[in-house]
């Protein structure tokens, strides 16, 4: 059964459609789990405040970081999946029996995690290091999970494979899709990795194997536990090029460059997570640096080649519009107050500059030593899986619901300030984090004041001050993202039925006039953009190299 | 293009002069931070340890233990300070939730430290220097130091284990020279008679009840003991062992709740099989296999028995 959209035109299969729109709002009651924890856990570990006692922090830790990390993003991905395998492409969903099933096993594997979580069966962090144990039903609702994602991964590409049987996709996918592509094969590499340590850890807490090597864990979890996050990458970008082709009918100046970009992700980026081993035992250095320098450098050569390319994309698009008056003009004259823009430029700005720039400074194999488990991780993700990959699905979302859910957005005004507030908001966040982890302040730690210990310890005066900034940051973040849900809620919801283009309030561009023959640069403004990042990138290299060479020698 | 098929000739489309030069650019950079990681190593003072030893739980926690009985020169605070010769091979044991011993280094002087888990995995964390590594049980990393800035140092752990986690503070002292250590009031310090059997059991039932109480008292420290039981009643993971000898106990043996006597038959019972009786209110904080021999235990019942 099929809908002829009146807006865009698509055929639109209706159980895809329906289970797309599940998949969505499972995500989003994944997200207000994750903040509602997010913002008691700001309030602990601001010490004044010292909200929630040890083991209330502890579990709301790991509760935080399940729904975040996992559910938030594996449900929307889900969705973004479906969407991009059949509407996009005219196609009608392979098989919705097994798309109920994917979307019973990963329900029940959310709420069995979640409640073994809450029941204090399971205070082990989301990375549940071995020998830590959690009760059975905590590993097997997140195997059930898995299972059930691997499933909806599958049926993805087999509706790719129906759409080119049934001639809906010509000589190449279309980009957003290829993208998407590239977001699901790494999700069977992370998925993979999840059942290979899952599974031996599940049978080890039911008695049945003797124990798990504590080393080995840690190799394959990061398998699955870093590479999902390039999945994140994935769909972020996919999604980017997509924002860019919404709002002001701009594509990639060259699809061949973005392609090969993608398919660098393919082939290098699941080494990369080898840089969680970066100080352990077990591992030498000839494999750290070739995991982390070889391998993770082309794939970071094609985030920064992407780093251009939607720029340049959205550049090239507003120069043929017109907006050609010096460098910036078409960056002044963008459409900010399209919200899915706005968040998706914003998100583009805080991952290339938070994210990515910690991101490789922290992967490398020396200046690991001054940051690794400290506070500044978290806040080198905050910077790439917050401000990156969650403002774009939150931005993302500004055009599904009137297009898959067919409502207005309720209260438009609030929705354009919404990226602006959580973009400010998490970028405070995220950088007075980094700042706390380079002072030496630990992750995952109750009491900076170290009660009850033998000994203490004052960390450099300057972290109270960034203490303050965080919890500044973390309250507006956790607003700007409760104004999200509650405008999402109430618009798919109560908000009024959206009955053709008229009821649009985000543009659909028609696509940019075709460029006139032109010598020279394509992208000068994008070109002095992605040079200020590297300024930015040498600066922060530089400095992280001097703390390193003024600790304690080690060998 | 994003949404529809590309255009015609798309694949064949030359690369803008712009693009391309970023690319190379970045092509590069990517380049030289290969190459400069590879160069820290020749170059550079601070580099991950590549010497790592297969080991378990109880071997290492023994060499700690004996290491420590042969080395330690007194107590700081219940953790046992150890001084150890410049060059040498030094014992670090990391457990829920202490790290010893306490060490006293020279500063610009090369160290050996062997570290490892007795029980899960910890995260070394030396500040105010700031350096981390990963510390595992069945893995002995083996990290060679060199202090370069004299004074004190904590060792954080900031990997979570479990509820105790932020009280797992231990101390590293770097010294300029010999005459240093009255700052940190470690010259007067005496060294407890080595009475504990981790190495050779030896007989002690002539002992006096005094050597036994002093015996089990090393042996409360050595062990880690101090990191949950207080002598000071304070009893935040596990009950405090003052005033608890001879008192009764509300403990929780398969799903019933009972009174006991603390005598001890109890006190063995409860190093023996941690898991059997449970003491009300201690439920969160599972007790480790201390794995303590008849005598010890023995040692360690008179000095529960001492604190009144």
């Amino acid at each position: 059964m099929f809908r002829t959209c009146d807006i865009t035109g698509f055929k639109v299969d209706l159980t895809s459609e329906k289970l797309i729109r599940l998949n969505a709002v499972m995500a989003v009651v994944s997200l207000l789990m994750a903040i509602v924890a997010a913002i008691l856990l700001i309030f602990t570990r601001y010490q004044p405040v010292h909200l929630l006692d040890a083991e209330w922090y502890y579990r709301l830790t790991t509760f935080h970081g399940l729904n975040a990390l996992i559910y938030w993003i594996v449900f929307f991905e889900i969705a973004g999946l479906y969407f991009g395998s059949t509407v996009v492409l005219n196609q009608k969903f392979c098989s919705p029996k097994l798309g109920w099933l994917t979307f019973i096993l990963m329900v029940a594997g959310l709420i069995l995690s979640d409640v073994m979580v809450l029941m204090g069966k399971a205070d082990v962090m989301l990375t549940s290091y071995v020998p830590l144990k959690a009760h059975p039903l905590y590993y097997l609702g997140i195997i059930l999970f898995a299972v059930g994602a691997l499933i909806g991964v599958g049926l993805f590409f087999a509706n790719i494979v129906n759409a080119k049987r049934d001639k809906n996709v010509g000589e190449t996918l279309p980009l957003f899709t290829y993208g998407l592509m590239t977001a699901a094969i790494l999700a069977v590499i992370t998925l993979a990795s999840g059942a290979i340590i899952y599974i031996p850890t599940f049978l080890w807490s039911l008695g049945i194997i003797d124990s798990v090597d504590p080393a080995v864990y840690k190799l394959i979890w990061w398998g699955l536990g870093h590479s999902s996050q390039q999945i994140n990458v994935a769909a972020m970008v996919s999604i980017w090029y997509l924002t860019t082709f919404l709002a002001i009918g701009g594509t990639s100046i060259n699809e061949r460059v973005s392609r090969t970009a993608f398919f660098l992700y393919i082939l290098f980026i699941s080494l990369a997570s080898a840089h969680h081993l970066l100080t352990d035992p077990a591992t030498s250095s000839a494999w750290k640096v070739w995991n982390t320098s070889y391998a993770m450098y082309l794939a970071v050569l094609a985030s920064m080649i992407h780093a251009f390319a939607v720029p340049s994309s959205i550049e090239s698009a507003q120069r043929r519009w017109g907006f050609n008056k010096g460098l910036f003009e078409w960056l002044a004259k963008a459409p900010w107050s399209n919200p899915a823009f706005a968040s998706c430029v914003l998100a583009a700005i805080g991952f290339g500059f938070i994210g990515g720039t910690t991101g490789v400074i922290f992967g490398m194999e020396q200046t690991n030593i001054i940051v690794h488990n400290t506070i500044a991780i978290p806040g080198h993700f905050k910077g790439t899986v917050v401000i990156g990959t969650t403002l774009t699905f939150m931005g993302i979302t500004y055009y599904l619901i009137p297009l898959i859910f067919r409502r207005k957005i309720v209260a438009f005004k609030l929705a354009q300030i919404q990226p602006w507030l959580f973009f400010f908001g998490i970028a405070i966040l995220s950088v007075s984090m980094i700042a706390l982890g380079q002072l030496g302040v630990p992750r995952r730690h109750w009491d900076s004041s170290f009660s009850g210990g033998p000994f203490t310890h004052s960390f450099n005066p300057a972290v109270d001050f960034f203490w303050v900034l965080m919890m500044l940051g973390g309250v507006l973040a956790f607003l700007a993202a409760l104004l999200w849900v509650l405008q999402v809620v109430v618009s798919v919801f109560f908000g009024p039925k959206v009955n053709g283009p008229e009821d649009m309030q985000l543009t659909i561009s028609p696509l940019a006039p075709a460029a006139k023959e032109h010598k020279g640069f394509e992208a000068p403004g994008t070109l002095v953009l992605t040079f200020l990042f590297l300024a930015t990138f040498a600066v922060l290299y530089f400095v992280n190299w001097k703390w390193l060479a003024a600790t304690w020698w080690v060998k | 293009m994003t949404l529809i098929a590309p255009e015609k000739g798309w694949f064949n489309k030359k690369v803008s002069k712009d693009e391309r030069m970023w690319i190379i650019i970045s092509f590069i950079v990517c380049i030289f931070l290969f190459v400069w990681m590879v160069m820290w190593h020749v170059v550079g003072n601070q580099n991950p340890s590549n010497t790592t030893y297969k080991t378990n739980p109880i071997e290492f926690s023994n060499l700690h233990d004996a290491y420590v009985k042969k080395n330690m020169i007194g107590m700081d605070n219940g953790i046992p300070v150890v001084k150890p010769e410049p060059g040498s091979d030094v014992v670090l044991l990391a457990q829920m939730w202490r790290w010893s011993p306490v060490l006293v280094l020279k500063k610009d002087e090369w160290y050996n430290i062997h570290i490892s888990s007795k029980d899960l995995v910890h995260g070394f964390s030396l500040q105010p220097s700031n350096m981390n590594f990963q510390v595992y049980p069945d893995y002995d990393y083996v990290l060679k130091f060199k202090p370069t800035v004299s004074g004190e140092a904590k060792i954080i752990c900031n990997e979570f284990c479990g509820i105790g986690h932020h009280t797992m503070i231990g101390k590293i002292v770097v010294i300029d020279s010999d005459a240093d250590m009255a700052k940190y009031g470690y010259d007067k310090m005496s060294a407890p008679p080595k009475t504990t059997e981790t190495a050779a059991p030896e007989d002690i039932s002539a002992w006096s009840e005094d050597q036994l109480v002093k015996g089990g008292e090393t042996i409360y420290n050595l062990k880690g003991c101090n990191a949950c039981h207080k002598t000071d009643g304070t009893a935040l993971i596990g009950p405090a062992f003052n005033g608890l000898y001879g008192s009764q106990a509300k403990v929780t043996e398969n799903g019933q709740v009972k009174q006991v006597d603390v005598n001890d038959d109890y006190i063995a019972s409860s190093i023996n099989e941690p898991q059997k009786q449970i003491v009300v209110g201690f439920e969160k904080t599972p007790m480790a296999q201390m794995n303590l021999t008849p005598n010890e235990i023995k040692q360690v019942t008179a000095y529960i028995k001492s604190l009144k």
